[in-house]
């Protein structure tokens, strides 16, 4: 499935300059349609504004985090199909196998490259294709 | 040389995200030493250096991400319990939490950090590995730490992820595999993929945000313009609601300014009708208000929290007690109080100097305290507030006060004053003897407070910023410094005064009250003019004479001006009112005792005095002594 430009993501990360990271990485890939949170709990409450198609989230963040708000995306009937890429600087085992538990549809680990990051996108895209 | 091309921009962000977050850091370690198992403290110090990694890496900060990932597993393992927090522990958080902090430094540079000082690598790998705080000051041979840059990436070993979420949740998709075999599977790449620590950009690879292959970490030496510019930060944060004001502002002032170049069309085509008129008033009054809107809007986005800047105290006041063998706790108070951002910065080393100064000089050691029935711990009180037009700030301590009869014996002893002029001081004005070049009460200069910078220093860096200090003292109970300070220094409300029709601008904050001059009531006292105001006995200078301007007529108006230790009538021969001046300073050219310049309504250029330097520059020709003059006007 070609990914559509317009497609909406929000981006979430307590450490702004992440944000801008990703985003910037996003805006390489083509995606420019991106808006952001500072942790689980805003991020849930802009997703349930409804519209977006995508989310990138951090795993490690105060308040909510990204395992928290995965699950609680997993969760909610009208979110429950969005696809969720989990970024972390964990590459544990534990930390992949409870990603994998909650649903999550990729797991990156930081640093990576614009390339990488198509790589992970694609492949869930793809896998959003066949379903 | 750059190591980041193309990246500074982010570079900066991140400097900027970091320190904060550093600084925050540092907090919780300080609280963390009285609480050492509160859960939430160490997660917060974990995610601190957990999220400094990850941006680090992004950064291609090797060395930044090998010392934050270790000290990030120690915490990791603090909270989990698997180790206990000690003194010993402590420290080498400590130095591995300064190891950080050096390195944003070197980034500030454009420079990829060295390597972290291999004995705090090895400390912290020797409590990860489990055997024990290795002492830093035990050097390990330069084995540079096994860097995580060289951990092989596994970009390859990507788990199937849709089989894998099929596999843990039971559902049993149609195209996977039998389910044990997707699980082992998985396991395996996952494992495969996990066992490197956050696997960084691969070394010589095509790394993030098109950083040059041929760029390489740290060696490059930096130009002294860079190490300049990095004392200072040159962006600033500022609220985004405040940005909409100084913009919905500039938009009404375009819609007003529309509207007056319509009126003057109108005018100019000779249509001079009241109605025209009284529109002309009307729009002209309202930029007028407009404007001194957007002035104070524009001013504060430059306002900061000072909690900023205060932040780093507690783990400096730490630092220092600790080295010392006293107990000491800062007390922040007045962290939301906002300051202009200039100010902020030139702040940081007075503060600075006062605390070391209330932590070394002004507390006693645990067992003087508890022998003179005070608690043994001290407590150093940092608060600033808000007063009128000024922000005050005040270092308190708890110790043993200042003694003034040991001060005036110590400056006499130096050589500073005389004993005649020692006798003649009264109690305030020898507790300012501490602000004189060369003074230092501790016979030996401690390693601490006297790193060759003096009380002067911390005198003049706070004139310079148009406050002022002020000491006040109790044996026994404790010393307390009040530093006062302008809002800003950007707009300087003036007085202006005439002399023959030359106006000239006083700080209006020196100003008391202004007052008509009888000649008849000037006395001489020690062949000095001086004129009796409400009982109190004031020498008059006229502006002339301070100007070196021959006195024409005498000058029929008095201002009554209080700087920062003295009161005196400086006679003029009119006024022009107040204003609110915007300093312009003089470029190449700055004539003693004039600190800037200003452009008065009707176009005229004025200049603003600097009362201080002109005072001082009368005092080498007066009778005062020089300790008087240093004491006055240093």
């Amino acid at each position: 499935m070609a990914a559509d430009p317009k497609m909406k993501f929000l981006v979430v990360d307590d450490f702004s300059t992440m944000r801008r990271i990703v985003r910037n990485l996003l805006k390489e890939l083509g995606f420019t349609n991106v808006d952001e949170a500072e942790d689980g709990a805003i991020a849930l409450q802009k997703l349930q504004g409804g519209g977006f198609e995508f989310v990138v989230t951090d795993w490690n963040m105060p308040n909510m985090d990204g395992l928290t708000l995965l699950q609680s995306i997993r969760a909610t009937p009208n979110l429950k199909h969005l696809p969720v890429l989990m970024i972390t600087a964990e590459a544990k085992k534990e930390n992949i196998i409870a990603a994998a538990q909650a649903g999550a549809s990729g797991y990156i680990v930081k640093p990576f490259t614009a390339g990488t990051l198509s790589e992970k996108l694609n492949k869930i895209f793809e896998k959003m294709g066949q379903a | 040389m750059s190591d980041f091309g193309g990246m500074e921009d982010l570079l900066q962000d991140f400097l900027q995200e970091a320190n904060d977050l550093l600084s925050d850091v540092d907090n919780k370690l300080v609280d963390l030493e009285k609480m050492p198992d509160d859960r939430a403290l160490l997660n917060d110090i974990f995610r601190g250096f957990h999220t400094v990694k990850g941006g680090a890496g992004f950064l291609n900060a090797t060395e930044l991400v090998t010392l934050c990932h270790l000290t990030e597993n120690l915490f990791d393992r603090l909270r989990n319990g698997e180790l206990e927090l000690t003194a010993e522990l402590m420290d080498v958080i400590m130095d591995a939490t300064k190891g950080v902090r050096e390195m944003f430094g070197e980034l500030s540079q454009f420079v990829q950090p060295q390597p972290a000082d291999p004995a705090v690598i090895a400390a912290l790998k020797g409590v990860l590995s489990g055997g024990g705080v290795v002492p830093a000051n035990v050097p390990e041979p330069a084995q540079h730490a096994t860097s995580v840059s060289q951990a092989p990436a596994s970009e390859l070993s990507e788990p199937d992820w849709s089989a894998l979420h099929a596999a843990v949740t039971g559902e049993v998709p149609s195209v996977a595999p039998a389910q044990s075999e997707v699980i082992t599977k998985a396991e395996a790449a996952i494992v495969e993929a996990a066992v490197t620590p956050a696997t960084v950009a691969p070394s010589g690879g095509a790394a993030a945000f098109g950083r040059r292959a041929t760029d390489r970490p740290g060696g490059q030496p930096t130009s002294a313009r860079r190490a300049e510019e990095r004392g200072r930060e040159n962006t600033i944060r500022v609220d985004t609601s405040r940005l909409d004001q100084v913009l919905n502002l500039s938009g009404e002032i375009g819609l007003t300014k529309n509207r007056l170049t319509s009126l003057r069309a109108d005018i100019l085509a000779g249509k001079n009708d009241s109605e025209t008129l009284h529109a002309l008033d009307q729009a002209v009054s309202q930029l007028d208000l407009l404007v001194s809107d957007l002035q104070n809007s524009v001013m504060k986005t430059r306002m900061q929290p000072i909690g900023r800047l205060f932040q780093k105290y507690p783990r400096i006041a730490r630092d220092l007690a600790r080295q010392l063998g006293k107990d000491v706790e800062l007390v922040l108070a007045g962290e939301e109080t906002e300051v202009d951002k200039t100010m902020i910065e030139d702040l940081a080393d007075p503060l600075i100097h006062l605390i070391r100064n209330a932590v070394d000089h002004g507390v006693e050691m645990p067992e003087e305290r508890q022998a003179a029935g005070k608690p043994p711990k001290s407590l150093v009180r940092l608060e600033a507030r808000q007063e009128g037009d000024h922000i005050v700030l005040i270092i308190a301590d708890d110790g043993k006060g200042m003694n003034a009869e040991r001060i005036r014996a110590k400056a006499t002893e130096k050589g500073l004053i005389s004993e005649e002029e020692a006798n003649t001081l009264d109690e305030r004005q020898s507790l300012n003897l501490i602000f004189m070049p060369g003074f230092s009460t501790k016979t030996q200069i401690s390693d601490v407070s006297g790193r060759g910078v003096g009380m002067d220093v911390v005198k003049t860096n706070i004139q310079k910023l148009n406050g002022s200090i002020e000491i006040r003292s109790e044996p026994g109970k404790g010393s307390v410094f009040i530093i006062s300070l302008p809002l800003t220094l950007a707009i300087l409300p003036v007085l202006l005064v005439l002399l023959g029709d030359q106006p000239f601008a006083l700080p209006l904050s020196l100003v008391r009250e202004i007052l008509p001059i009888e000649q008849s009531k000037i006395q001489e006292v020690g062949g000095k003019e001086t004129l009796v105001v409400r009982g109190e006995v004031l020498p008059v200078i006229t502006l002339a004479r301070l100007l070196g301007w021959p006195l024409e007529r005498y000058p029929e108006y008095g201002v009554f001006m209080q700087t920062a230790e003295r009161s005196f009538i400086l006679a003029v021969d009119s006024f022009a009112g107040r204003d609110d001046a915007v300093i312009k300073s003089l470029e190449d050219f700055r004539p003693k005792g004039v600190a800037g310049v200003t452009t008065l309504s009707n176009g005229q250029i004025v200049l603003i005095l600097d009362m201080k330097e002109l005072l001082s520059d009368l005092g080498q020709h007066s009778d005062f002594g020089s300790a008087v003059r240093a004491l006055d006007f240093a």
